[in-house]
């Protein structure tokens, strides 16, 4: 039986540094909704999207200024690929994805390894229902590229890109299926069975 | 007659609750398929339906706190929620006023400066009323928050306490809040019990308003037993496809 | 800047759902004419005279009947009152704002309206109490979630909330609350069918991804025998589609009154 921890519950009665903890008087205490195994590991189930560097988005070309180009990543702020960082060309409207290189306290955010992505489309899905298109070490997301013989970039930041060659229609079916019922448990089972039943 | 024996009668709460009995309650997370986080409440004759979106871009832009994320809350109530009329729909003086207490209590739960220059969200909507709809509102949003995966130092919930008949009595029903001698509106974070609400109507003492916190702190660990079964039941069930009131 | 952004993605969108419809196929794998699943239940709240919530896939309206007494219209002394509103509470959608009810709220509730009224299922001569007073009967659509569709969804719970509704006692001219004197009891159920085309498709019952990209928007109510309301939204149509949807709609009314 898993364990459920609520925000404000002891997980350690020692100070640890975990993501979506903190810790108060000595100890340490859930700050999500997550998970306790009974080696006392934490696993957050709920948590909301904040960029760390490293992180890989999907984003689009916005605005080519002197300095760079300004990217929108689906964040509260656009991002920006500073020139002096890359060689590349882009043009308003291109479609590239990266990592998360620094975040400054502002909030501001600088993209680096960026690469253009060429044709293909790109959508939205809400941020919170990228872990369960990825699912467990990539499970979800390599069965839908194998499946649907398509490349597919998923950005952390709810951007998708999906190459032009491959099961376009039937990604986008899968995807849809997932943002509607990721709430529901068992979806790795439900997923293979949605995919079993739409290559017919 | 006095308006304690109309209240009291026999010596007992209008509905036979014990003094420090709650009113049955039924809660579910995870309802709404576009908010972030999302909870349905019934307690007694009350149903609350809450949604929360964000972290967002806070809008408009000169309202953005560069150190923290700003917490909003709308509360409202349905136009069909009481027996007697047809209520006028968008905010009044009375909304408006609630909003703003549940805000100040929620803010301090959510470790807002995480997310500088963002906004979350909040939306309680009343479907049903039956006294005691802003304890029941923060309850039912400390868990449509916790589902939305916003780190918070800990859980919260509401619940009333006050006075009638003589006696104090924890949860007022309706009749008991109109007629009764006093309604203190509580929010108690789970761990520590910090006071996050804190209202008061009518007349009581120093030694009864120590006793009314102590029941509302025992109420509270019940309440939060039952928001802590139905985050479980997200994880642990086969949701339900309807949509059940 | 934020408007590149939006048109690539609609853009992105709309290519791949034609090309999808090309092939006959629709986002969530359903045919042109079939709707998502349906789910209504009647009664959800106990304040109101008639209610009922319907659900169309995940989209979901609550619908709620209060009938009170009021003051007749000088023009319509004896006849009693119906009033149809529409509320788009902010957590059904991100991008519902606050506020009076806008421009789709209105239209919403109109076009619900005008089908329950063209029906002729709500008997308004039976709503007269004394000179000067007579019964109102309003009817309060509540969007709790929206995945497209409100129209359809909205209509549906209207209509299971009327077919829920019991009509409260009046003694000496006064209304007795909480003693049901009888029935609504609608004699006909007016559903709506609401029909988008995306290039030279038409499809039924569309998410929301198919309405944002969607060229032209019909909805067409029906009652078992007639056409009661219809709405074009933007776009335009031929006679021909026009024709065709219609037939289509009736099908498709008759079935969906058996979740009533």
């Amino acid at each position: 039986m898993r364990n459920i921890i609520l925000p404000g519950e002891e997980i350690s009665d020692q100070p640890m540094r975990l993501s979506n903890t903190y810790v108060e008087n000595g100890k340490t205490y859930a700050s999500v909704v997550g998970m306790l195994d009974e080696e006392g590991r934490y696993t957050p189930l709920e948590s909301v999207y904040s960029p760390r560097p490293g992180d890989t988005v999907v984003g689009i070309v916005v605005d080519v200024r002197h300095h760079g180009f300004v990217i929108d990543v689906n964040l509260s702020s656009n991002a920006t690929l500073p020139a002096r960082d890359t060689r590349l060309r882009l043009e308003m409207g291109d479609l590239v994805f990266g990592k998360i290189g620094r975040i400054f306290p502002s909030g501001d955010i600088d993209l680096q390894d960026v690469r253009k992505l060429s044709g293909g489309k790109i959508f939205d899905v809400p941020t919170a229902k990228v872990p369960r298109i990825i699912g467990k070490k990539s499970s979800m997301l390599d069965m839908i590229r194998e499946s649907t013989n398509t490349k597919i970039v998923v950005g952390n930041n709810g951007y998708i890109w999906i190459s032009e060659q491959g099961n376009i229609p039937l990604v986008m079916k899968v995807i849809e299926y997932i943002v509607e019922n990721a709430h529901k448990k068992g979806l790795t089972d439900k997923m293979s069975e949605f995919i079993k039943k739409h290559m017919e | 007659m006095s308006k304690k024996e109309e209240v009291f009668k026999d010596g007992k709460r209008p509905d036979g609750r014990a003094n420090d009995e709650l009113r049955p309650m039924k809660m579910k997370v995870g309802i709404l398929s576009n908010a972030d986080g999302s909870s349905y409440l019934e307690w007694g004759g009350n149903k609350v339906i809450c949604g929360v979106y964000g972290p967002r871009e806070a809008i408009p832009k000169h309202s953005q706190d560069p150190k923290k994320s700003l917490v909003k809350v709308k509360y409202s109530m349905s136009t069909f929620a009481s027996k007697e009329e047809h209520g006028r729909a968008g905010p009044s003086r009375r909304s408006n006023e609630i909003s703003k207490v549940i805000k100040e209590a929620l803010e301090n739960m959510v470790f807002t400066e995480k997310y500088p220059r963002t906004q979350i969200d909040v939306f309680v909507d009343v479907l049903q009323a039956e006294g005691g709809t802003r304890v029941a509102s923060i309850t039912a949003a400390a868990l449509a928050l916790a589902d939305a995966g916003i780190p918070m130092k800990d859980m919260c919930c509401g619940v009333a306490v006050g006075k009638a008949g003589d006696q104090i009595i924890v949860d007022l029903g309706k009749e008991e809040d109109n007629l009764g001698q006093s309604d203190m509106p509580l929010a108690l974070s789970n761990r520590d019990k910090n006071i996050l609400l804190l209202q008061m109507d009518g007349l009581l003492t120093l030694e009864e308003i120590e006793k009314a916190i102590e029941l509302a702190e025992k109420a509270s660990d019940k309440i939060h037993e039952m928001q802590k079964k139905a985050i479980n039941s997200v994880y642990t069930e086969e949701p339900e496809e309807v949509f059940t009131m | 800047m934020g408007d590149i952004k939006d048109l690539i993605m609609k853009e992105g969108r709309r290519n791949v759902l034609m090309n999808m419809l090309g092939k006959g196929e629709r986002l969530d794998g359903r045919d042109f004419n079939e709707y998502r699943p349906i789910s209504v239940q009647k009664g959800v709240a106990d304040t109101a005279e008639g209610s009922a919530v319907a659900q169309i896939g995940n989209t979901k309206v609550l619908a709620a009947v209060k009938i009170t007494s009021a003051t007749p219209f000088p023009d319509r002394p004896e006849e009693g009152i119906f009033i149809t509103s529409a509320e788009f509470l902010q957590l059904a959608d991100p991008t519902f704002e606050g506020g009076p009810p806008r421009e789709d709220a209105i239209e919403l509730a109109r076009v619900v309206d005008r089908g329950i009224r063209s029906a002729e299922i709500i008997d308004t001569g039976s709503f007269f109490i004394e000179e000067g007073k007579v019964l109102a009967l309003f009817l309060d659509l509540y969007v709790l979630d929206n995945r497209g569709n409100l129209m359809d969804t909205a209509g549906l719970a209207a209509a299971a909330a009327l077919k829920d509704t019991k009509i409260p006692k009046v003694e000496d001219g006064q209304l007795i609350m909480g003693e049901v004197d009888r029935d609504l009891n609608p004699p006909e159920i007016p559903v709506p069918t609401t029909f988008v085309k995306i290039g030279h498709y038409w499809v039924v019952d569309p998410l929301k991804d198919e309405e944002n990209v969607a060229d032209s928007r019909l909805t067409i109510t029906t009652t078992s025998k007639h056409v009661c309301t219809m709405q074009k939204a933007q776009g335009v149509l031929a006679k021909e589609e026009l024709l065709n949807n219609i037939n289509i709609s009736f099908n498709i009314g008759k079935d969906i009154r058996k979740y009533l």
